[in-house]
């Protein structure tokens, strides 16, 4: 008796604990039903209740988690979505913060009306050709920045010279996106977009030439004399791509020089309209060169010949002074005129077979003079030798 | 008693303010120190609780200087400003200054009217004219100043043991602690140690009837007697000197200055190096060396035995490195960390009471009488007016310094520089001045922005500065080796330290800057030159710093005010008291032990007239020698040292001065002359030695070879001249050098060039560049790249080209690896590339490894320049692997292409050659580069050369090039997959943009040489354009 006495105490007050737990668990259910929903538009969770418990709601969408208080309306609590995210495209997961948990989710659209178009191009430019492109990335936005729907239709336009296309493509995971490939010829393609009847604003995409082609050569000179005082000037034909493009302003252009002795000699120009010019001094003796000019690993020019006259093909030399002073010249130039000023004399001062030092001039007038001062050259017999022009005379046992 | 006010004190105080408080609104700005104070100031005026600051040497602690009087300049700053600030302590330095000589005169001589001549002198001493307005040293004014107030204090507590006194002078030890560390540690044993020995003699001497009474015994039981307050007191301010700057001690504790030490001025031999010898001996000591022997006749005599002492030591030790006493003394490590200038200084100090007391009794004293009676009233008067005159004439002297030999460059309008750093974000990168002097403290005081230089060199921290003896980067051009060599570590890898700016205020460093890679913006309307460096990233907004704890942020806030209010309460009721005279005054104790002034010692006075006699023969000998020196038409090597001198400093009226007349040249021809040498030499090169060799001298004609050292920013230039000079009326004259007469073909002609103008951001807004606005980076090509080990460096060489359509920029970034993948080293391409390409342009290009110089401290620094100096870096493992990345940016600038190669002669030891310079552009300095290729046409090395002269526009330049010979080239890696051009694989970008490429296509141009290692050279120009059109 006693044990049974005690089970019905014990199973009574089982009952009397169960008993209101499983009222509450009862007390609150959703009565929203909607679960898709516009963005901007007010939105409110209801759920029925019976106690004044002020449970609160967890709710978390892309941009954060926040909990919200509820305004109870006699049996219902009811939550008001705040617009930082009923503003927000995306799923709103929610859960009810109280003994039971409730859970549940709903999805903000955006409202199918574009308010701005974001548009990404890149790069600004590309290559003539047809195989380079430029991406050009669409995001047309609603009133509050979401972007609109996937599989919301977007119109590409580009123009470029005379054609203008218009491309129809479609939203997916949030934008749009275009690859826009060059055509052969340069230019400028003008990129914009429509969404919705909004059109975006224009973007630029230039088309540069691509790699030049080979070329020719050609040069320009005031006579054929190696007189070392005039400027031979070499230009290219006009450089083009593959396609037929003149090269971009600015293309570097190297000319090699081979002169008679094998000697690689060197120029350069850069192209302004597909032509580069390059200037050379003449060479200040008898000379031949050979010339091609490359536009390195892309192209070449053919080669071209030149030779320069002498203009000089003997000269005089006067000892004064106790053969201190050495005046060499009058230089004479293919009219018997004066060599131009510049002209290098070399004269070598020898002690035997031992060069003591070399001595360099610059002509004037026709004329070069050098003194042998007495401090560095003592008097004692030397051996001379004078250079102009390529051309050397020897002075063997000149008494200073 | 009433107590009089003393009126030669008023006297000085007026002076002093008058003349100080007006002339330092003309010298402090241009004072070596002030403005870094006024830096700090700037710091504690911002984050007052807040020691570290970002501006400088990417970062430091202020915890490791004395705060006080920054804080002091910060506070009044909020008044009216940081100048004003600065100012105004500079004004109350003054008057510290002189009071705190008269209270310590008073306490030596016991003379009031002494006191009152001293504290008159004191103020036109010619130490502190200079510590004032040559070296702005604001702290250590206040700090000497201060500890002299203290010495009455102490002397009163030890004598009296009144505790009144051990507080006051407590007080006062603790703000000269908290304005100057080092002034009270040495101060301790300078000042007061002799302080202390002097009131036990005071004591012995109350106990015994007379000075000569005093007995080792006596002296030993006063001591004894008095051993318990010196110990106390010694104790208590051992814990003041600790516990004020208590954080100092443990920065300086956690970060102990492992840095080479900086040359210091005042450890030279000054009789070698005279300069320093007139601004750290003649200009501190001035007069007071005429009164040698009475100052230390005087602090010899019983009482101050101690003094003289102490003031040996000083005068010993500040003769710096002229003896090897002080460098035994301290030790090799004290040596050169001290700057041994304030060891004079205090020696001055200290004399200036006795120098008061000498001027008292020669003016109405018995030094007067003795005179007069000697040699009579008008040699008294004469003799006076001689030293009055030395005096002034040392006072104005030393207050001209400045004026006739600046110690910083022309005062520079910052405003300019501080608008441009606000605009377009350009604070958000570290800029660096050069060639600005300590103005850059000033700029840093009023900029966001944050330098990579700084000028607090105690402080720095990255181990490119601490290892090298320089102090800043801005003027290193002085500093030699280590200055340029650490400069352009700093030039060539920017990116690591978000180095993007420079402010040039130097024309030197323009070709390093340019050959580095940097381009040139604008010259503002200061006429400062920007430069910047592209692909440089910003500054992360989160900067790393070594925190400490609050409470030493907190103790070093407050304390050093704390002390001043306490020494100010202390102290002050007892001056009100003493102003207002409301009740007599005890007098002092010191005050009892008079002086007797009636019978001065004859001894002394002739001493003192053989002693003026040595110092006039020396000064007549020193001019003498100076003038033989300089007396430029003296000797042929003098003749051609003036004309060398003249012409480095383009002096060159002097230099033509100097032209033998005879050459009939008129001036105006030798200028033209002049005028037209442009290049390396004549525009960039400081005459760094020279030495001359007769040859051959007759009684009129002279040959003299000229072997000169020339330092320009690039490399160290030698060069051989030989001069003829002529003798014409007893003068020695430069006979002048004939100037190439090489005519140009055309008048006036015409070059079609493209060129890029890049409008930057096109709307205007404060925002970041809009992104359609960013241009797209240029596309490049490495060609070739390798990595070779020649002799013992390793380097990557290779070629690249820029495939686009637009100029670029390019910076090359290797990195080494070894077979592990393990990263040994990283660097940039400094000279051999040429930094900017044309559309389709190829360069060459070669990166060395170079390691931090001499970055173990036991490395000998080499005594010699060399601003080309390469420390190959140690790998401590083979490298193996490279990584390349190149970056190409659109540039508008320098992209001159007019020069030419015109000529060559091959040999086998020498290229000979000409360059032509076809464009319209003058050419300031030509780089040549070669490139070495082996008999199958195979990339070997790479090397450069400079050219030392320019080249005008259609004229020739000749060069002559040693071929590299004997090298030791090993090819390590030719593997290219690990090279990127902007961050993309360099393989695919080919592949993409030239498909088609033709493989050394011009290999059939390479020129054949004959040498053992190598066949084929190429050569390439680059050139430098020094003021573009």
């Amino acid at each position: 008796m006693k044990i049974k006495f005690t089970y019905l105490i014990i199973s009574g007050l089982i009952a009397l604990l169960a008993i209101p737990s499983r009222n509450t668990m009862e007390d609150i259910e959703i009565l929203t039903t909607n679960t898709e929903y516009v963005a901007g538009k007010t939105i409110v969770l209801k759920f029925s209740t019976t106690n004044d418990e002020k449970t609160s709601l967890y709710l978390s969408n892309s941009y954060g988690t926040t909990i919200i208080k509820p305004i109870i309306d006699s049996d219902f609590l009811n939550f008001k979505i705040p617009e930082l995210l009923s503003n927000k495209t995306g799923v709103v997961h929610w859960k009810l913060l109280s003994k039971e948990s409730l859970s549940g989710k709903f999805y903000i659209r955006p409202e199918q009306k574009t308010e701005t178009i974001e548009t990404y191009l890149g790069p600004p430019s590309i290559g003539a050709g047809g195989s380079d492109f430029s991406m050009l990335v669409v995001i047309p936005t609603d009133i509050y920045d979401n972007p609109l729907a996937d599989s919301t239709k977007i119109t590409v336009k580009h123009q470029f010279l005379e054609n203008q296309i218009n491309d129809i493509i479609i939203m997916k995971n949030r934008i749009a996106y275009k690859n826009i490939y060059s055509e052969k010829k340069i230019g400028r393609i003008l990129v914009s977009s429509e969404c919705l009847e909004l059109n975006s604003k224009e973007s630029t995409l230039n088309v540069m030439p691509g790699i030049p082609t080979d070329f020719s050569i050609s040069f320009q000179r005031n006579h054929e004399y190696s007189d070392g005082n005039q400027i031979t000037t070499f230009s290219t034909s006009i450089i083009k791509d593959t396609y037929g493009n003149i090269v971009s302003d600015g293309t570097f252009v190297n000319f090699f020089i081979t002169n008679t002795l094998k000697n690689i000699l060197k120029t350069s120009g850069t192209t302004v309209n597909g032509i580069a010019v390059a200037k050379m001094i003449h060479p200040d003796h008898k000379e031949n060169w050979s010339v091609k000019a490359f536009i390195e690993g892309m192209a070449e020019s053919n080669v071209i010949e030149l030779s320069y006259k002498s203009i000089i093909s003997d000269f005089e030399v006067r000892f004064t002074e106790n053969n201190r002073t050495i005046t060499v010249g009058p230089l004479k130039s293919f009219m018997n005129q004066m060599v131009p000023d510049g002209l290098e004399v070399l004269l070598s001062v020898y002690d035997g077979n031992q060069i003591l030092k070399i001595l360099s001039k610059n002509s004037s007038k026709g004329f070069t003079t050098f003194n042998l001062d007495n401090n560095t050259f003592p008097s004692k017999s030397y051996t001379l030798k004078i250079k102009t022009a390529k051309i050397e005379k020897t002075f063997p046992n000149t008494k200073l | 008693m009433k107590e009089k006010t003393n009126k030669y004190l008023i006297v000085a105080l007026l002076i002093g303010i008058a003349f100080h408080g007006t002339s330092i609104f003309f010298t402090l700005e241009t004072t070596y120190d002030a403005l870094i104070h006024l830096f700090f100031a700037e710091h504690y005026a911002g984050n007052w609780f807040e020691p570290w600051n970002d501006k400088w040497y990417t970062g430091f602690t202020v915890m490791s200087y004395p705060p006080l009087v920054h804080q002091s300049i910060a506070a009044l700053s909020y008044v009216g400003g940081l100048k004003f600030g600065m100012f105004t302590v500079a004004l109350i330095s003054i008057i510290l200054f002189i009071t705190g000589v008269y209270r310590f005169s008073l306490l030596i001589t016991s003379n009031k009217t002494a006191a009152g001549y001293a504290a008159i002198l004191a103020v036109f001493s010619s130490s502190f004219v200079e510590t004032l307005h040559i070296f702005g040293q604001l702290p250590s004014i206040i700090g000497i100043s201060v500890l002299m107030h203290s010495l009455p204090e102490i002397y009163l507590w030890i004598k009296t043991g009144r505790y009144k006194y051990l507080f006051t002078s407590l007080s006062l030890i603790a703000v000269t602690v908290t304005s100057h560390h080092v002034t009270p540690i040495f101060g301790m044993i300078f000042f007061i140690f002799p302080l202390i020995g002097m009131v036990i003699m005071d004591v012995s001497r109350e106990k015994v009837d007379s000075a000569k009474a005093i007995t080792f015994n006596v002296f030993l039981t006063s001591f004894l007697q008095l051993f318990r307050r010196i110990v106390s007191f010694g104790m208590l301010s051992l814990a003041i000197i600790v516990g004020c700057l208590l954080p100092y001690w443990i920065n300086s504790k956690a970060n102990p200055i492992t840095q080479v030490p900086i040359p210091h001025g005042s450890r030279d031999n000054f009789l070698e190096i005279t300069s320093s010898g007139l601004v750290f001996f003649l200009i501190p000591w001035g007069v007071l060396l005429i009164l040698l022997p009475y100052i230390f006749y005087r602090y010899y005599c019983k009482r101050y035995l101690f003094f003289g002492l102490s003031i040996t030591i000083l005068t010993v030790l500040g003769t710096g490195g002229t003896t090897p006493i002080p460098r035994m003394f301290l030790g090799e490590t004290a040596f050169n960390i001290l700057t041994l200038d304030r060891f004079t200084l205090w020696a001055s100090i200290m004399s200036l009471p006795l120098f008061g007391e000498f001027v008292y009794r020669f003016v109405d004293g018995d030094l007067k009488d003795l005179i007069q009676k000697k040699f009579g009233a008008i040699y008294h008067r004469l003799i006076g007016g001689i030293l009055a005159g030395l005096f002034l004439f040392m006072t104005i002297f030393t207050m001209s310094l400045s004026y006739f030999r600046p110690s910083q460059p022309q005062k520079i309008k910052m405003l300019p520089i501080i608008n441009f750093l606000n605009q377009d974000q350009h604070d958000l990168w570290r800029y660096m001045t050069l060639g600005f002097g300590d103005q850059m403290a000033w700029l840093s005081a009023q900029t966001n922005a944050m330098s990579v230089d700084g000028n607090y060199h105690s402080a720095r921290r990255l181990p490119e500065l601490t290892t090298r003896p320089i102090e800043r980067l801005e003027n290193s051009k002085f500093k030699g080796v280590e200055g340029v060599g650490s400069l352009q570590q700093f030039l060539t890898t920017p990116e690591k330290y978000n180095f993007k700016y420079i402010f040039s205020n130097d024309k030197f460093y323009d070709p390093i800057l340019y050959f580095c890679g940097w381009q040139r913006l604008r010259q503002l309307e200061n006429g400062i030159q920007v430069w910047e460096k592209l692909n440089v990233p910003p500054v992360s907004t989160i900067l790393p710093k070594d925190d400490v704890a609050k409470w030493q942020k907190i103790l070093w806030g407050i304390m050093p005010f704390i002390t001043v209010i306490i020494a100010f309460i202390l102290n002050i009721q007892m001056f009100i008291v003493n102003a207002l005279k409301t009740k007599a005054k005890a007098i002092p104790d010191f005050l009892k032990f008079k002086n007797n002034y009636t019978k001065f010692s004859i001894g002394v006075l002739k001493i003192t007239h053989i002693w003026s006699i040595i110092l006039a023969i020396s000064v007549f000998y020193g001019v003498y020698i100076f003038y033989v020196k300089n007396d430029s038409h003296h000797s042929p090597e003098n003749a051609i040292l003036t004309y060398y001198d003249a012409l480095d400093f383009k002096e060159y009226e002097k230099a033509y001065d100097l032209i033998n007349p005879e050459s009939k040249l008129p001036m105006d021809q030798y200028m033209l002359e002049i005028s037209v040498t442009d290049g390396l030499l004549s525009s960039y090169a400081k005459l760094d030695a020279i030495e001359t060799i007769v040859l051959s001298k007759t009684d009129s004609l002279a040959t003299v070879k000229v072997n000169t050292k020339w330092i320009t920013p690039l490399e160290k230039i030698n060069k051989t001249d030989y001069k003829y000079l002529v003798k014409h009326k007893n003068k020695w004259y430069v006979q002048p050098e004939e100037i190439g007469s090489d005519l140009p073909p055309d008048q006036l002609y015409s070059n079609n060039i493209t060129k890029y103008f890049n409008q930057g951001r096109r709307r205007i807004t404060t925002e970041q560049t809009h992104h359609e606005d960013i241009l797209k980076q240029p596309n490049l090509e490495i060609l070739s790249a390798k990595l070779v080990k020649h002799n013992n460096s390793y380097a990557l060489i290779g070629e690249v080209q820029n495939i686009d359509n637009v100029p670029a920029d390019v910076v090359l970034k290797g990195t080494l690896y070894n077979n592990d993948d393990k990263e040994l080293a990283t660097y940039n391409a400094k000279y051999h590339i040429k930094h900017k390409l044309m559309p389709k342009e190829v360069s060459s290009f070669k990166i060395n490894f170079e390691g931090i110089a001499w970055s173990k401290i036991q490395d000998s620094i080499p005594k010699t320049f060399n601003p080309d100096e390469f420390t190959p870096i140690e790998f401590e493992e083979q490298p193996t692997k490279f990584n390349l990345q190149i970056a190409g940016n659109v540039s508008n600038s320098d992209l001159y292409k007019g020069a030419t190669l015109s000529d060559l002669d091959i040999s086998e030891d020498l290229i000979k050659g000409k360059l032509f310079n076809s464009g319209i552009e003058e050419v300031t300095i030509p780089q040549l580069l070669f490139t070495y290729y082996d008999e199958n046409k195979n990339m070997l090395w790479v090397d450069h050369q400079f050219i030392s002269e320019g080249i005008r526009q259609q004229r020739q330049q000749t060069f002559e090039y040693p071929v590299l010979k004997n090298d030791d080239i090993t090819l390590i890696n030719e593997d290219m997959k690990n090279c990127y051009v902007n961050g993309l694989p360099n393989k695919s970008i080919s592949k993409k943009v030239v498909p088609n490429r033709i493989n050394n296509q011009t290999n059939t141009v390479l020129q054949p040489i004959i040498n053992a290692n190598y066949s084929f050279i190429k050569i390439e120009i680059n050139t430098y354009i020094g003021s573009p059109n």
